[in-house]
């Protein structure tokens, strides 16, 4: 008995030891990268590193005054919440047919939309490069948010979907029965019920759309339609290259909001990440 | 009397007419819903595939097109840095995926039923809630511009002198693997935990009781039953990892000597460095097949296993 609880008590050392050390492993990098930020340009790149900077609002004063960040920041915001809306009026009606409908097909309609998660941006990007030039969308949040929400749709498709099978049968049935119509019936208990899912779905294609580099990267060049994650490779003085304390500040301003949501959907979050696979 | 009857008829006949049509209608009204969602997916995959199957039939020198059949193919087969990339996509992509599954599923074991984890687990998760470009230029300025990392093992006394991160083949591959990893392993790690959640703890419970070990508990009885949500992360993650772009464009673009150009980047920078717009479309075109045949072995079987 003894012995048993020593063994116990002994895993729970190399536990925390484990864990401990990664936990290290996670942060340390994060808290080096936020001294960067908050340090003057002189004390980054020098031939002995240093680990206890001077305190400094270089970065912050820089990034207002010599970028138009405020531009960043908007361009960011509205392809982020433009591709959301379009997402959700493709998605919660698709999800809602291949989650409460027996039709032919669709289990590879559903796959089929799955499929298109697969898709390499680098397969796609000279088409679609082509495309929004001849539409003349080149270089405008118009062309990021449509490419957004084409990438995210799949996700929130079968995020909503996932949560929409949950449903027991009866409450649609109960409805039915009254002479509710179907689209009443998604309006008015579909929609409701799977709110959760929905802001999960919603939230996870926020992230994947302030992460998108390459078609921002093709699409985007000027600050009409640069969003931060591709003007951090902006951030250079020319001769001086990278100019490192904006660009950790500007990582940090798209890491706050992103941590708050997160915090707030923590329980969804392994569904949504799975797309539905997983209930935690 | 005559005025009447083709009223009622006409009443008799429109009731079925339109029940009948309600039928058709209701038939078809799964297919509407789906409509919207399926023509703006055609528009990203459909569209891209044909108009990139047809342009690589071609040389594209700025708008003039000249058809040359399959040379583009027949080029790319013979083009080393063509099958370099691949091979770099593999290695890079097979290696960051075996460590970042090994170490999730170790931190998973180990932190699903602690009580005094759980409030911190959020802590685990601050690498993946970062932008992928933001931990790009956070690891190049680590290993390559600052030297934090050399310094830190010069301190230590693991290295003597400073490390060319940048001009050996091994260790800036190992700085795309370790950024992955870094970033990545809390995605895995936050599944596997509410996998091993969501199981039934009584199970454990009489095993325990009949003196099994906690690590047999979990090789015998968690891992099996966590099996199909394996199958799907891996199957997302293996999708992020060979198709990384931003890594290789911000720290090591493709260099030293094209030892770290991934297949993305490799399209990247024939299209739209060297403005070879066929021949990349040709590799586009190869990198979809793949594409297409893997999803229908690997990705339809994960997500049909996973789904209950």
């Amino acid at each position: 008995m003894a012995s048993q609880r020593r063994k116990r008590g002994e895993s729970r050392v190399i536990r925390y030891i484990i864990l401990g050390s990664w936990a290290v492993f996670c942060i340390a990098p994060v808290l080096w990268f936020l001294s960067i930020g908050f340090r003057p340009r002189t004390e980054i790149i020098t031939p002995q590193p240093i680990y206890w900077p001077t305190f400094s609002l270089d970065a912050w004063h820089m990034i207002w005054s010599d970028w138009p960040m405020a531009s960043y920041l908007r361009n960011s915001v509205l392809a982020i919440i433009g591709s959301v809306i379009i997402d959700l009026v493709l998605a919660i009606p698709a999800a809602y047919a291949l989650s409460r409908y027996r039709f032919r097909g669709r289990e590879d309609i559903g796959f089929y939309i799955l499929s298109t998660r697969m898709m390499a941006p680098a397969i796609v990007a000279i088409p679609i490069f082509f495309l929004f030039r001849n539409m003349g969308l080149l270089d405008t949040i118009w062309a990021l948010m449509l490419i957004y929400a084409a990438v995210n749709l799949s996700i929130v498709t079968w995020i909503i979907r996932s949560y929409m099978m949950d449903i027991p049968k009866e409450l649609e049935d109960a409805a039915r029965t009254d002479g509710a119509s179907d689209l009443r019936i998604l309006w008015e208990i579909i929609i409701p019920a799977v709110l959760p899912g929905i802001i999960t779905a919603a939230v996870i294609a926020a992230i994947f759309a302030i992460n998108e580099f390459l078609f921002t990267l093709l699409i985007a060049s000027t600050k009409n339609a640069y969003t931060m994650s591709v003007a951090l490779a902006n951030f250079t003085g020319g001769s001086d290259g990278l100019i490192y304390n904006a660009i950790a500040l500007v990582a940090f301003l798209a890491f706050v909001p992103v941590f708050i949501v997160v915090v707030a959907i923590q329980k969804h979050l392994s569904r949504g990440l799975t797309m539905g696979a997983v209930k935690g | 009397m005559t005025e009447l009857s083709p009223n009622l008829s006409g009443a008799a006949k429109a009731a079925p007419a339109i029940r009948r049509r309600s039928k058709r209608m209701r038939a078809a009204f799964p297919y509407l819903l789906l409509t919207p969602a399926v023509l703006y997916l055609l528009m990203i995959t459909l569209y891209p595939g044909v108009y990139a199957i047809y342009q690589s039939f071609f040389l594209v020198r700025f708008n003039s097109w000249t058809y040359i059949g399959f040379q583009n193919y027949i080029d790319l087969w013979n083009d080393r840095e063509f099958w370099a990339a691949l091979w770099n996509t593999l290695v890079i992509g097979s290696v960051a995926l075996t460590l970042q599954c090994l170490l999730a599923l170790t931190l998973a074991y180990h932190a699903y039923r602690d009580p005094w984890i759980k409030g911190w687990r959020i802590i685990f998760l601050v690498p993946m809630l970062f932008m992928p470009s933001a931990v790009a230029f956070m690891f190049k300025l680590a290993f390559m511009d600052a030297r934090v990392v050399a310094d830190l093992l010069m301190r230590v006394g693991v290295i003597e002198n400073n490390i060319g991160w940048a001009s050996s083949t091994f260790l800036s591959r190992m700085i795309l693997i370790v950024a992955d990893v870094w970033q990545w392993t809390p995605f895995l790690f936050i599944i596997f935990v509410a996998a091993l959640q969501s199981q039934d703890e009584e199970v454990e419970e009489a095993a325990r009781l009949d003196g099994a070990s906690w690590f047999k508990i979990f090789w015998n009885i968690s891992l099996p039953l966590m099996r199909p949500v394996i199958a799907v992360a891996l199957v997302l993650r293996g999708i992020d990892i060979t198709t990384m772009f931003a890594n290789v464009f911000i720290i090591t673009k493709g260099g030293p000597g094209g030892a770290t150009e991934t297949i993305s980047y490799f399209i990247y920078r024939t299209g739209f460095k060297t403005f070879n717009f066929g021949y990349a479309s040709a590799a586009s075109v190869v990198m979809l097949i793949l594409t297409v045949i893997i999803a229908q072995l690997v990705v339809k079987r994960a997500f049909h296993s996973g789904r209950e």
